[in-house]
């Protein structure tokens, strides 16, 4: 380095040491923008290559599969007549759902090892040597391998037995870090057979295949199965792909929170060096060799920013990985590893938006400083009027801005395009704020009577502090907005999602027996006391226009059946439309998924593949179905029956006698009478708890985000605060010595502090309002298609207004004790003589 | 040394342009020094920024040592500055965050023409020998120029402009102040053009001159 260059950046680096409140805060912007990014960026990349992985994992890296066209499972012995036949390309499957007396539901996988083609393991699990934990697993008590993470959750202890809900227990654990079970536990079929009292595979995976053995295994299977492709990883990557951009464009928003704290500590760094600058400029340093030397310090400080930021986002997305997983796992079957795999990619592309953060905060106001060309350009009315023409240039491209929404927001198309429109529209409102700010500072100065002259130099003050607060006020105003915005579609979700839970879950057990069939239950003489209503479902499933599908066989007078929701209808009500489908042949309902995602409304046919060819069905009715990624048809049972041969049981639903308490028990003794096991059925206070819980951890990351971006927000206003504490220290110490007391001086600060905060929380509740509409109606139905009701509340915005008072009460309180730390110096200071 | 022909600026005050230089003529040799005298805002402290190269003028030429300032690319008039030039301001204008050693030594550094013994001549001259190691903030005002003058004279510039260098301390050290920096200008071979408006500092100098309705009228 040239000794010139080194004595201008010791110069200008030395503003940081001399501050470390800004070297603070800078670094705070910094750290907390980047990890919050990078969080979900490594959570979201994680996912992927867990869905990648997921696919060598055993039945998921099957080309095929083999399974029951009504669900009953594949008998052993077929399996081993196709094996016999010369199909070693067949492994079995056996997948079992259970769940722990706590309520935490865990997934079991179990198959033959020895059955498993070579490119089934990783080199590291290959059984090839056959060691020792091999040979434990396959034999009894055999051992149930327990990924680590699910281990720690539910406090299991190596060589434990985990207790289920019925008291059934699992083999000894073997905990370790399996990457590719994710938060699956692993034994052998022939523990899992054993567990689940079957003798039945679940299915039987076909790995790699050539035609010719294709057309032959196709052949020689009997009616009954069915030989599938294997599409479970293509729509594991389109269904949690929405959920994935939503996660992106909530950590994208916490770096733009982030970056407005950068932007107000490089503004101030930048502020404060004028002088600084300036001289060096006097001393001979050319624009070109500042301007070298600040982007060089940019450099350092987004290397710095990075790699804090980026250890930040590694620990919060350690934290916030199993709430993910287990939701991901819940809602879509998919698999997220508990162990963190790093990429060199997310690392440069973090250092890649912290740097372009950093040029973006930093390039205007360095444009401006170092245009300065004379001595007297820092004065106060030259600032004034600067601060005035940059409100009006925001608000020109505000304005812009919004245009550029408002065209662009009927040509949405995708969920990246949605997201892009949501930002122009939150920019827009950021960049009109610093006018509307001003414009409330007006109105509060018209407001005060004229005779009240502290009140009104209070307010006249919020000018001088108005470029000191105007980024924090962006910053806060984008938090309030996502906090509100997003707060309303969780609480609109929950709400409607719990709604339709009671009305779609209104039997009070659900069975799922393969060995009881309703007639049964209902020729058994004891169930007259408890039961007062039996409905079975039937199905099938399918895939209909690229899309998995599920085709329902209801029984049209079940209770749940009359009291469908729908969003849309063929007539006049929707009990009218309910009862054409229930009377009338060649009606179907669909969800809102088949809706909004195929565009089919009311009055529409669609055609489904039957066993006796296409039929066409009209559209009764559009229904409900929240959070579930697939298409739903829903017909009569019968219709279903008579189409589909091969449809199967989708369990039955019982609805008890509630002026009986004990309905519940007697029910359960009569069903283990009839051979149902524990396991079987389930309540439906259970379902209910497990779709909460499924619901809560699912937002539990968005709640966490939420978080973070207000104390994001409150760290942009304490920066603000004290560096206006700083600036106008000499100014202060004069009133003080003019006889204004602290509380007087604190309250100087406060009341221009307090009119923007109300400005910017105002201007949130429209905002918020407006973000959660566009999710709702706009984002949801392109990501997930499925809409809801949107449930605005004013109390969530309230409680958002009382956290702003706390943050601006906790953010005076410490500038107060700066002051009485700093105040003697600077009054020291005052009319000092030579 | 400086030359200036015909030098004419005004500046834009909302609707009214206010003419503060008007075809200005004005010679100065090497190694003098010169009192620039006026009253507020009759643009002297304008005149410095234009042969600073700070500032561009409407219309003129402003020559030092040949080279035309008025036209000269920024690049060119930074390295003016840096070796050729030094800037004396009331306001001291020192590097609040560096101590006083680096101040001292900044712009020497800058134009890599650092003589460790001509520091330490300057900070005894200077009485600086006990503040090496404080920042501005710790120094009273008489110090702070007084570290603003050594770091003006410690590459030995060719020309000194100093605006109103003592205007912020009281008369016995503007007095004090005022006879150890021309001296060290003198011994410098530096030339001087000083902006004041008080008699007695411009009685150091060798000339002096009125600005007035801006031009530059001679006082003897």
């Amino acid at each position: 380095m040239k000794p010139r260059f080194y004595w201008i950046l010791k110069a200008l680096l030395s503003h940081y040491w001399r501050h470390p409140w800004q070297t603070l805060f800078l670094s705070v912007g910094l750290v907390a923008g980047v990890g919050l990014w990078s969080a979900v960026q490594i959570i979201n990349q994680h996912a992927e290559a867990s869905y990648r992985e997921a696919q060598s994992l055993l039945g998921a890296q099957a080309s095929y599969w083999i399974r029951s066209r009504r669900d009953e499972g594949i008998e052993q012995a077929l399996y081993i007549d196709l094996r016999r036949a010369g199909f070693r390309q067949l492994f079995p499957l056996v997948e079992l759902e259970v769940s722990t007396p706590s309520g935490v539901s865990i997934r079991i996988i179990a198959t033959d090892l020895l059955a498993l083609p070579d490119d089934a393991y990783s080199d590291s699990d290959s059984p090839g040597d056959f060691s020792d934990t091999w040979v434990k697993f396959v034999q009894p008590p055999y051992r149930a391998w327990v990924p680590r993470v699910l281990a720690d959750e539910l406090g299991l202890k190596q060589g434990e037995q985990l207790r289920l809900r019925d008291g059934r227990l699992l083999p000894p654990a073997l905990i370790q870090a399996r990457e590719q079970q994710g938060r699956q536990v692993l034994i052998d079929i022939g523990a899992a057979m054993a567990l689940s009292g079957s003798d039945r595979f679940s299915y039987l995976a076909v790995g790699p295949i050539s035609p010719r053995d294709y057309q032959q295994l196709a052949a020689t299977l009997p009616d009954h199965l069915e030989l599938v492709e294997n599409q479970q990883h293509i729509d594991l990557q389109e269904l949690t792909e929405s959920l994935h951009s939503h996660l992106t464009a909530m950590s994208l928003l916490s770096f733009a929170v982030g970056l407005f704290i950068v932007f107000n500590a490089v503004r101030f760094s930048l502020w404060y060096r004028r002088a600084t600058l300036l001289d060096l400029r006097l001393m001979g340093c050319a624009t070109h060799q500042l301007f070298s030397a600040i982007l060089l310090e940019t450099l350092v400080w987004s290397l710095l920013g990075t790699a804090l930021g980026f250890a930040l986002g590694i620990l919060l997305a350690h934290a916030l990985l199993p709430g993910l997983g287990a939701s991901l796992q819940s809602l879509y079957s998919a698999t997220v590893e508990a162990e963190l795999g790093l990429s060199s990619m997310t690392l440069l592309q973090a250092w890649g938006i912290t740097l372009l953060g950093l040029v973006w905060a930093l390039g205007w106001p360095l444009y401006r400083q170092l245009q300065q060309s004379s001595l007297e350009s820092g004065s106060s009315a030259r600032q004034q009027q600067d601060e005035a023409i940059a409100r009006r240039r925001l608000a020109l491209a505000a304005l812009v801005l919004a245009l550029i929404a408002v065209l662009a927001y009927g040509r949405i198309s995708s969920v990246t395009q949605g997201f892009m429109v949501l930002g122009l529209m939150l920019f827009a409102a950021a960049w009109m704020l610093p006018l509307l700010l001003a414009a409330g500072l007006r109105l509060a100065a018209w407001l005060v009577p004229r005779e009240r002259l502290t009140m009104r130099w209070m307010v006249s003050d919020g000018w001088s502090q108005m470029p000191a607060f105007r980024s924090a006020m962006m910053a806060l105003l984008l938090a309030l907005t996502a906090n509100l915005g997003v707060g309303t579609l969780v609480d609109s979700f929950r709400n409607a999602f719990v709604g339709w839970l009671e009305v779609r879950q209104s039997a009070d057990i659900y069975l799922r027996a393969p060995r009881l069939d309703i007639q049964q239950l209902k020729a058994s003489p004891s169930t007259a006391s408890w039961l007062v209503d039996s409905h079975h479902r039937i199905g099938i499933t399918t895939r209909w226009r690229g899309r998995p599908t599920l085709v329902r066989g209801i029984e049209p007078d079940a209770p749940d059946s009359l009291a469908l929701p729908l969003s849309r209808w063929q007539g006049d009500t929707p009990a009218a439309a309910l009862q054409a489908w229930r009377e009338q042949a060649g009606k179907v309902l669909v969800n809102e998924q088949v809706h909004f995602l195929a565009g089919i409304e009311p009055g529409d046919r669609v055609s489904l593949e039957t066993d006796n060819g296409l039929q066409e069905y009209e559209v009764a009715g559009v229904f409900y179905d929240y959070g579930n990624p697939y298409f739903q048809f829903y017909l009569p049972d019968r219709v279903v029956a008579s189409n589909w041969q091969h449809h199967y049981s989708r369990g039955i639903a019982l609805w008890l006698n509630h002026d009986n308490s004990a309905a519940m028990q007697q029910a359960e003794a009569v069903l283990k009478e009839l051979g149902a096991q524990p396991g079987d059925w389930i309540s439906q206070a259970q379902v209910r708890k497990l779709s909460v819980g499924i619901f809560d951890r699912t937002f539990a990351i968005t709640a966490a985000m939420n978080a973070l971006t207000m104390i994001v927000a409150a760290i942009a206003l304490l920066a603000s605060l004290l560096a206006i504490l700083q600036e106008r220290l000499p100014q202060f110490a004069q009133w003080r010595a003019l006889g204004l007391r602290q509380g007087e001086q604190l309250l100087l600060v406060a009341t221009p502090l307090l009119i923007f905060c109300a400005i910017a929380w105002l201007l949130s509740i429209p905002l918020g309002a407006l973000l959660s509409w566009v999710l709702i109606y706009k984002l949801n139905i392109i990501s997930f298609g499925w809409s809801m009701p949107l449930l605005w509340e004013f109390m969530p915005a309230l409680q958002l207004a009382g956290v702003v008072i706390v943050i601006c009460g906790l953010t005076l309180l410490l500038v107060s004790f700066q002051w009485r730390r700093k105040m003697p110096q600077a009054l020291a200071q005052l009319g000092e003589t030579v | 040394m400086l030359s200036i022909k015909q030098l004419s600026k005004s500046y834009q005050y909302a609707d009214v342009r206010q003419n503060v230089l008007q075809g200005l003529d004005f010679e100065m040799d090497a190694e003098s020094s010169i009192a620039l005298l006026g009253e507020s805002g009759s643009g002297k402290s304008t005149l410095l920024h234009l042969i600073a190269g700070l500032d561009r003028p409407d219309s003129g030429e402003i020559r030092f040592d040949g080279r035309r300032v008025d036209s000269e690319p920024e690049s060119a008039l930074a390295e003016m500055r840096r070796e050729q030039l030094s800037l004396v301001f009331q306001q001291f204008h020192l590097i609040s965050t560096l101590t006083i050693t680096d101040n001292i030594r900044f712009q020497a550094a800058l134009c890599q023409r650092f003589d460790p013994q001509y520091e330490g001549e300057l900070i005894e001259r200077l009485g600086l020998g006990d503040q090496l190691d404080k920042y501005p903030y710790q120094l009273s005002r008489g110090q702070q120029q007084r570290v603003a003058i050594a770091r003006a004279m410690l590459h030995k510039p060719r020309l000194v402009l100093a605006d109103e260098p003592t205007g912020n301390l009281d008369e016995a050290s503007s007095l004090e102040v005022m006879g150890l920096f021309s001296d060290l200008v003198k011994r410098a071979g530096s030339g001087l053009l000083m902006v004041t408006h008080s008699q007695a500092m411009a009685a150091f100098m060798d000339r002096r001159v009125n600005l007035h309705n801006g031009r530059l009228a001679e006082i003897e």
